[in-house]
């Protein structure tokens, strides 16, 4: 019995020993889940620390994105511009301007500059523009932006022209002309040296003119050679043969251009309407034979470019046209 | 002075992470090393980028028309050649090329913008007003044209701390030069006792 009753006593205190056992697994248990817990809680904080900073990192590029968007709503304003959506392009030069300020704000350079100075040039701030290309020189072009100090230098004889600095304006688009590599650099600045050259050509009479048209004429049809495929080359040679009264070669190039691509819809329909002048100048100055044989030539054009009539292409208002013919 | 304005960016990094995760300051060295190292490579890739990004300036057509393409404008058209009567009749080539000048892209050219700015006018064909008022009423129109509205500014706050780090001009760091900058910044902000 004592026996049992020892053995009792050694169970009991086994039992007391496991439950206490127990108790402190379960304890220990209880702590680590707390500590489980605990860590649990920190989790949420780790991953908002670490998107926070995820964000941040792909948010670093902001330093240079309003050069990016100043470069991006400038050339979606091209974009509407060449489509003829005149509101949409103002917007988009004027987002392009705001954008660009706020790059030569908070990091002046010549390319913000220059930027600042192209999108004031086309909502037509030719001072401001002017200030800005000047800007644009004062930081300097790096290597590898060759394109940009073209660009600048166009756009600050642009402003001086509209300034009424014709002269010197002149004189640079010649030299970038002569220069540059760059086909947009040279089309933009082979527009402006026609124009300049047709509106000093239109300001003199006899010999002098003709010797100014010559020059332009020779200007043109050198870039064409150059690059033939250029339909705004041939565009120009059209516009100065024009001016030479020379309507059939005015005609032929206007055919080239509009073939080849002209690059915005404005210079498209004005391309147009000198076909259509040609047409109509032809018509009183050829004698029958020539002209029969032009119009069948012509007619051939009109149909394949789907015109409604010789003198109606395809674009033309029709009500506004029939009702003013 | 690179290191100077760096070494600010950290603690602005160190200060921003203590008031969020103030007990385990080990995470922060790895967080914000990396963070800044890899913002300034990915910075400076963006801005190669964007530098290089070519944009030109557009050709327009040619303004200056001959003189008989200006009086053949005024004469295909009957309305046109009504109202310029006189100044046809009279060989006013002055007159008549600056009546071109704002009538073609309307008339002419039919540029979609102006001929709804001048609708009216051209319904009652009144050229002689649009003339008249052709410079003012373009340049009011296109001031009064709103800039395109650009995308969210609801985390433009929130960047001006991305903004500072990434416009350092300090591509030429390499891992090791950043990291001991953050480091040394984690180490003065430990000994001040936080």
């Amino acid at each position: 019995m004592r026996l049992k009753s020892g053995r009792r006593k050694e169970t009991n205190e086994e039992m007391k020993k496991e439950v206490n056992e127990e108790r402190e697994r379960e304890m220990n248990k209880n702590l680590i889940s707390r500590e489980t817990i605990a860590s649990f809680r920190i989790i949420p904080k780790i991953s908002f620390i670490i998107l926070l900073l995820l964000f941040w990192l792909f948010s670093l590029p902001a330093c240079v994105s309003h050069l990016k968007d100043a470069k991006f709503f400038y050339s979606q304003g091209q974009r509407f511009s060449s489509l003829y959506q005149t509101e949409k392009a103002v917007a988009s030069y004027k987002r392009a301007l705001i954008e660009a300020e706020l790059e030569a704000e908070k990091h002046p350079s010549a390319q913000a500059f220059m930027l600042k100075g192209m999108a004031e040039l086309n909502l037509e701030l030719w001072k401001e523009a002017e200030g800005s290309f000047l800007n644009a020189f004062s930081y300097g072009f790096e290597k590898g932006e060759e394109w940009a100090r073209e660009i600048s230098l166009l756009g600050l004889a642009s402003s001086l022209d509209e300034l009424k600095l014709e002269d010197p304006a002149l004189k640079i688009y010649a030299s970038v002309l002569d220069k540059s590599k760059l086909r947009q650099v040279a089309v933009f600045a082979a527009q402006k040296y026609t124009d300049a050259m047709l509106k000093r050509a239109l300001q003199k009479e006899g010999k002098e003119k003709q010797k100014l048209l010559a020059t332009a004429l020779k200007t043109a049809e050198k870039l064409t050679t150059k690059d033939l495929s250029c339909g705004f080359y041939h565009y120009l040679q059209s516009q100065v043969l024009s001016h030479l009264e020379d309507y059939k070669k005015s005609f032929e190039e206007a055919v080239m251009a509009r073939e080849l691509g002209l690059p915005k819809q404005e210079i498209f329909r004005d391309n147009d309407l000198q076909i259509v002048f040609c047409y109509q100048s032809l018509k009183e100055k050829l004698q029958e034979e020539e002209w029969e044989e032009f119009r069948s030539r012509y007619m051939a054009w009109v149909k394949r470019w789907n015109w409604r009539d010789a003198e109606t292409p395809s674009w033309k208002s029709e009500v506004r046209n029939a009702s003013d013919n | 002075m690179k290191k100077m304005t760096l070494e600010k960016i950290v603690k602005k990094g160190i200060s921003f992470l203590s008031k969020i995760f103030p007990v385990k300051s080990y995470l922060y060295f790895p967080l914000l090393s990396t963070a800044i190292f890899w913002g300034i490579r990915r910075a400076t890739e963006w801005k190669k980028k964007i530098l290089s990004w070519q944009v030109y300036l557009d050709p327009e057509l040619i303004e200056e028309k001959p003189a008989e393409f200006v009086l053949n404008f005024f004469k295909k058209s009957s309305s046109l050649s009504q109202v310029y009567e006189a100044e046809i009749m009279s060989n006013d080539k002055e007159a008549l090329r600056e009546a071109f000048n704002r009538l073609y892209p309307i008339i002419g050219l039919e540029d979609p913008f102006l001929s709804a700015l001048f609708y009216e006018e051209l319904e009652s064909k009144d050229f002689r007003n649009i003339v008249k008022e052709f410079d003012e009423e373009v340049s009011r129109a296109k001031r009064d044209i709103e800039a395109l509205e650009g995308k969210s500014r609801l985390l433009e706050g929130l960047k001006s701390v991305a903004e500072e780090a990434a416009s350092l001009s300090v591509d030429l760091m390499s891992n090791e030069e950043v990291q001991e900058v953050v480091a040394n910044e984690i180490k003065k902000w430990t000994k001040e006792g936080n």
